[in-house]
Parts: structure tokens; C-alpha cells; sequence
């Protein structure tokens, strides 16, 4: 049996090491192999790591809790089985609501210990259950359709529709319908908008511009893609399982990430 | 107190004042005379009578209510009375009046009499008894209407001041998040660092303390303000570790200045909140006061992840920060006026400068 490995992501050092500490005594065969402190680290140190158990805190800076988790659902290397993820934060109201919601695991800060021995014992239980982490990943992306609209998404009376896109390119502004845009991508601070013709960069974040979207017409298929459904042609799984849409009127292929496959199931 | 009421109360009405009204009530009346009673003479005739009459009573009632009651407010019976024994002799007067200007002699009050002007006498009095009750309505509806306005200054005013209350204890509430996130460090550093813990719980204890008292206090000195910072810093740099340095800048003069308690405050936490904590790195903050061209510079700059990208002063959006600092505008204008203000600029090379200026009492 090989050893259970845990990644701790908490920016805070003492709350980090007193989880550590805890775990320690409730569960001394458990190893924590690294304590990222930040979520651009939490998502790299996972990927390289490829740890058992995730403790995730919800608010941390580069990257949240559920970000880190969607990411990692995205970018989990396949013959690996998905980490058990537990969430940790401070206090929340509609976070708490939304992970009852969800049953996903989740911890209070300040921890009790009581609670974590609870958490620990569920951990082991499911791990030592190997039938019960191949769905994990399942069970994970199932979480996360719910848990990141209802955490993450402004709240939507603030939300006005757009109907023109307007991108800077040189000294002009183009003015771009958003009936002729095929696709957003984001890169690092920008997004880049697709159409027929060019591609021009906003600045904005996918955050930003989700909620100015029509929903029914524009479609999250990645953390980083949104594309216009009216011009999805076909969608295509390959052997691997990858899911690739072929959009009318571009030859670039865009990729569906796992948590947006359930989008693409026949009728 | 912000408690005040509308300096212009209108005065009150006086038979008198409504020298339109009781014209045309004359007019009215030799017109009846006139053309109605048919008594022969020509209207103007009748009308210089009337009007002389008519003035006549007005004025004696005037006079009398004066003599009765001042500037108080009369009983009505007993002013409709007055009406109705002020007509007769008005009549006589205003009759005498008129006889004078047409040079015609005077008649005596029995001759008058028994002429046959008692009809006119009796019409006198009802006429005086309607006037009466007719001003006597006017002016209750006037005095009505100033106490709705007086009520609706009143209650404009209290609501300000509701208001005021509201945002100040908006501004003074802790965050749960960070009472909570405290906590666990503390929990932690119990067994970690007992030192080190029993230093936070201090923090702790004085950011609460001066916390409850600036949501009770309409005043307070910058010092004071100084202080909850301090503390909320501290706390935050023990979670936050190497993330967060800061520094506070407080001349010794400006100590004792008086303020508005959570002015700076919410300024500092969005600094924290927007600008240093999404940041990877942390950063610095670093407040400042001064006197400045008669006002006071209350100066927060941090080095955080910066405004968002198109902010516009002038357009409040509902975000969290946006709206914490239209609390901060909306209490700067009550208790300072226009003059005073928040402004949110860029800081080089990166982050925040919110900098309020509060006019120095002349």
C-alpha cells in the first residue's frame, strides 16, 4: 500500500502549519508533500505532485479554491485517480450553502478538531475504497457545475447584455456584433475575440464578461473558452476521450474541458 | 445635531392682509346692492359705500382681535361674535365716511335707523358672519399646511440622520471573514507561539474595542483612527506574514484633530482587500495625514493589484469597493460639506492613492 499524500494550498503560513500540525496527530500515516501558497502554485504543485487529498482554502490570492479545483479537473493527466478535495474557509454564507448543496467536503476556519477527525475518517474510507475513486472525477466536475456558478459568478441584477464588442486595434476601435463573433479565449490579461474575419484582444476577464453574455447563445466549454453555439458545427471525441468542436466559417479546433462535456451528449 | 427646521414660517393671516379678497367680497356686495336690493343709487355709489363700509368692519375687527387676543389664536365663537357686533358699527362708520366724501350732512344714528337701513344692518352682519368664517377657514388651512411642512422638514431631518447612523455603522461593522480568519491564526499561534498568540489576541482586543466605540461616537480624533489601524494592520501582518509591511504617518500635531470615526478606516481594509491580498507578492501601505492649503489630507496608498481596468470616479457600480466608497462620499458631505472629498488615483508603479480632504474649520 503506498503511502496517502496531502497538498495543503492555504496563503496564510500559521493557519497552514496548524492544519498540518493537526492532521499530524489525527492521522500520522498521512504525508503532506507541499503547502502551496498561493492558487497559481496550488495548480502547479498539484499537477507535479499529483498528491491523494487536496485541502483547498477558498480565498487565496492568483487563483480561489474553486478555481484550483476546476483547473486541476481540466489538466488531471489521465491514468491518475483525481484527488479527494476538501475546502477550507473562514466564513462565507453562500459558500457554505453552496458545498451543503453540493455535498462536497468542506472545512471552517477556525477547525475543530473534532470536525477534521470526522473529515479525516472519510478521507480514509473513500480512499481505501478503490471503486469509489475512479468516479471521483465524475463526482468532482459534477460538484463544480454547481458550486462555481452559484461562488463565483456576479450576482446577475448587475449584469447588463452586451451587444457590440469594442476592441482596440492599433489607434481604432473595431466594432464587432456579437452575432459575428465566434469565440472568446482568454490568455493572461486579455481575451481574445474570434470571428470570421480577425481576432482582436479585449481587456477583460472571462469573469468580467460571462455575466454580459447570453447565456443560451454563448457557452463556457473550457475555464478559458466561450464560444457562440450558433456556430458549433459538430463535436468530435477521439479515442482518448477528448472532446474537440469544428465551428462553421473557422478551421480552428476548440477543445471542450471535461466539466463542460455534459454540453455535448446527444439527445 | 443635525436636527433643524425652516427658517421662513410664513406669518399669519390677517383680514387685512387679504385686501384682494375683501375687495372683491365689496364689489360683490354692491353689485348685490345694486342691481338686486335696487336701492337707486348708480353702483359707483354703491361701490364707494361698500368698500368704505366693508373696510371699515375689516379694520375694527382687526383692531379688535388684536386688542382681545395679540398675536394668539382666537376662539372662534367668540370671534365670530366680535364679527357680528364689529358689522353695525363698521356700517356707521364706513356710511359716515362715505357721507363726508360726497358732502352730504350727516345724518344722526336714529334717523339712520329709522330710514329703513336696518335691512342693511342685518345684511352687514351676515356678511361680516360669512367673511368671518371664511378667512377664519383660510387661515386654518394655511397653519395646517405649515405644520405639514414643518412635520416634513421634521422628518427629512431625522431620516438624514438615520442615515448618517446606518452608514457610519455600515462602515464600523467587522468583516466576519476576517474576525473568523483572526481566530484561526489565533487557535493556531495557542499552540504554536503562545507569545506570539498572546501579542494578537492584544490586537485583537484593541481593534474591537476602538471598532464598538467608532460605531457610537459621532467624533473622534485622528489618533484614535490611528490606533484602530494599527491594530487592524497588525493583525493583518501577522496573518499575511512577509505579504504585508506597512506604515503610518502621523505628525504629532495633528494628534488631537478631530474627525468622523471610519472615514479612513474603510479606506485602509479596500487597500487590504482589493489591492494586497488577490496579489501574489502582498505589498505596502502606507498612510498619511497633513495640513494642506487649509485642509486636511488624509492620504492611503498602497502597492496593490491597482484600480480595475476602465474605473470611472464618476460611475458607482455595485461592486463591494465602489460601494464602500460612496459611503465614504455620502458621510464626507453631510458632516463636511462640498469641499470635502475622496479621490482614487493611480499610484506609481502600481496600486492605489484614495486621498480624502476634509476643509479645516475657519
Amino acid at each position: 500500500m503506498h503511502t496517502i499524500r496531502a497538498l495543503i494550498a492555504e496563503d496564510e503560513s500559521i493557519l497552514a502549519l496548524t492544519l498540518i500540525n493537526m492532521l499530524e496527530k489525527l492521522w500520522p500515516d498521512l504525508r503532506i508533500c507541499s503547502n502551496a501558497e498561493n492558487g497559481v502554485a496550488a495548480v502547479q504543485e498539484a499537477l507535479t505532485q499529483l498528491p491523494d487529498i487536496l485541502f483547498l482554502d477558498i480565498k487565496m490570492p492568483g487563483k480561489t479554491g474553486l478555481e484550483v479545483a476546476q483547473e486541476l479537473a481540466e489538466e488531471w493527466p489521465d491514468k491518475h485517480a483525481f484527488p479527494l478535495i476538501v475546502y477550507v474557509t473562514a466564513y462565507d454564507e453562500f459558500a457554505i450553502e453552496a458545498f451543503e448543496h453540493a455535498a462536497s467536503d468542506y472545512l471552517l476556519k477556525p477547525i475543530s478538531e473534532e470536525r477534521l477527525s470526522k473529515t479525516v475518517k472519510r478521507l480514509q474510507s473513500k480512499l481505501a475504497n478503490s471503486q469509489d475513486r475512479s468516479g471521483e472525477l465524475e463526482r468532482m466536475v459534477a460538484q463544480l457545475r454547481n458550486l462555481v456558478p452559484e461562488i463565483a459568478a456576479v450576482p446577475p441584477q448587475q449584469a447588463e447584455k452586451l451587444t457590440l464588442i469594442r476592441a482596440a486595434v492599433g489607434n481604432q476601435i473595431r466594432m464587432i456584433p456579437l452575432t459575428e463573433v465566434l469565440y472568446f479565449e482568454a490568455t493572461d490579461k486579455y481575451i481574445n475575440v474570434v470571428t470570421a474575419e480577425h481576432a482582436s484582444l479585449i481587456r477583460l476577464s472571462l469573469r468580467e464578461l460571462l455575466p454580459q453574455l447570453d447565456g443560451q447563445v454563448f457557452w463556457q466549454i473550457h475555464r478559458s473558452t466561450i464560444v457562440n453555439s450558433q456556430f458549433i458545427q459538430t463535436a468530435t471525441r477521439d479515442e482518448s476521450g477528448k472532446l474537440t468542436l469544428k465551428l462553421r466559417g473557422s478551421a480552428d479546433k476548440i477543445q471542450v474541458s471535461r466539466v463542460y462535456a455534459h454540453l455535448f451528449k446527444q439527445m | 445635531m443635525l436636527l433643524f427646521l425652516p427658517a421662513d414660517v410664513p406669518k399669519k393671516r390677517t383680514l387685512l392682509s387679504n385686501l384682494g379678497a375683501i375687495t372683491l367680497f365689496n364689489t360683490v356686495v354692491a353689485i348685490f346692492i345694486t342691481y338686486v336690493l335696487n336701492t337707486g343709487g348708480s353702483f359707483s355709489q354703491n361701490w364707494v359705500f361698500s368698500m368704505l363700509i366693508g373696510t371699515s368692519i375689516t379694520l375694527l375687527i382687526d383692531a379688535l382681535r388684536w386688542f382681545i387676543w395679540r398675536k394668539n389664536k382666537p376662539h372662534k365663537t367668540i370671534f365670530l361674535l366680535v364679527c357680528a357686533m364689529a358689522a353695525p358699527v363698521g356700517y356707521y362708520f364706513g356710511l359716515t365716511l362715505g357721507f363726508l366724501i360726497y358732502g352730504v350732512s350727516v345724518p344722526g344714528l336714529a334717523q339712520l335707523l329709522g330710514r329703513g337701513d336696518r335691512v342693511l344692518v342685518v345684511m352687514c352682519i351676515f356678511i361680516s358672519l360669512i367673511a368671518g368664517i371664511f378667512f377664519w377657514n383660510q387661515s386654518k388651512l394655511a397653519e395646517l399646511k405649515i405644520q405639514a411642512e414643518k412635520e416634513k422638514a421634521l422628518t427629512a431631518a431625522i431620516e438624514k440622520q438615520a442615515m448618517q447612523a446606518q452608514l457610519q455603522l455600515l462602515q464600523a461593522q467587522i468583516e466576519p471573514h476576517m474576525l473568523f480568519n483572526t481566530l484561526a491564526n489565533l487557535q493556531g499561534l495557542i499552540a504554536l507561539d503562545t507569545e506570539r498568540a498572546q501579542y494578537m489576541l492584544e490586537q485583537l482586543i484593541i481593534y474591537l474595542r476602538a471598532s464598538l466605540n467608532s460605531s457610537r461616537t459621532e467624533k473622534t480624533t485622528l489618533k484614535h483612527e490611528f490606533v484602530l489601524m494599527k491594530a487592524y494592520l497588525e493583525l493583518l501582518a501577522i496573518r499575511m506574514g512577509k505579504r504585508l509591511t506597512y506604515l503610518l504617518d502621523l505628525p504629532t500635531q495633528l494628534q488631537a484633530a478631530d474627525i468622523a470615526p471610519m472615514l479612513l478606516q474603510p479606506l485602509v481594509e479596500n487597500a487590504i482587500k482589493h489591492g494586497i491580498e488577490p496579489k501574489i507578492e502582498g505589498g505596502n501601505i502606507h498612510v498619511s495625514a497633513a495640513l494642506e492649503n487649509g485642509f486636511l489630507q488624509l492620504k492611503v496608498s498602497d502597492t496593490g493589484l491597482g484600480l480595475p481596468f476602465g474605473y470611472d470616479e464618476s460611475k458607482s457600480s455595485n461592486d463591494g469597493s465602489h460601494v464602500g466608497n460612496a459611503n465614504v462620499r455620502e458621510r464626507l458631505l453631510a458632516l463636511y460639506g462640498v469641499t470635502a472629498s475622496l479621490t482614487l488615483i493611480p499610484n506609481q508603479p502600481e496600486g492605489v492613492i484614495a486621498l480624502i480632504s476634509i476643509p479645516l474649520p475657519a
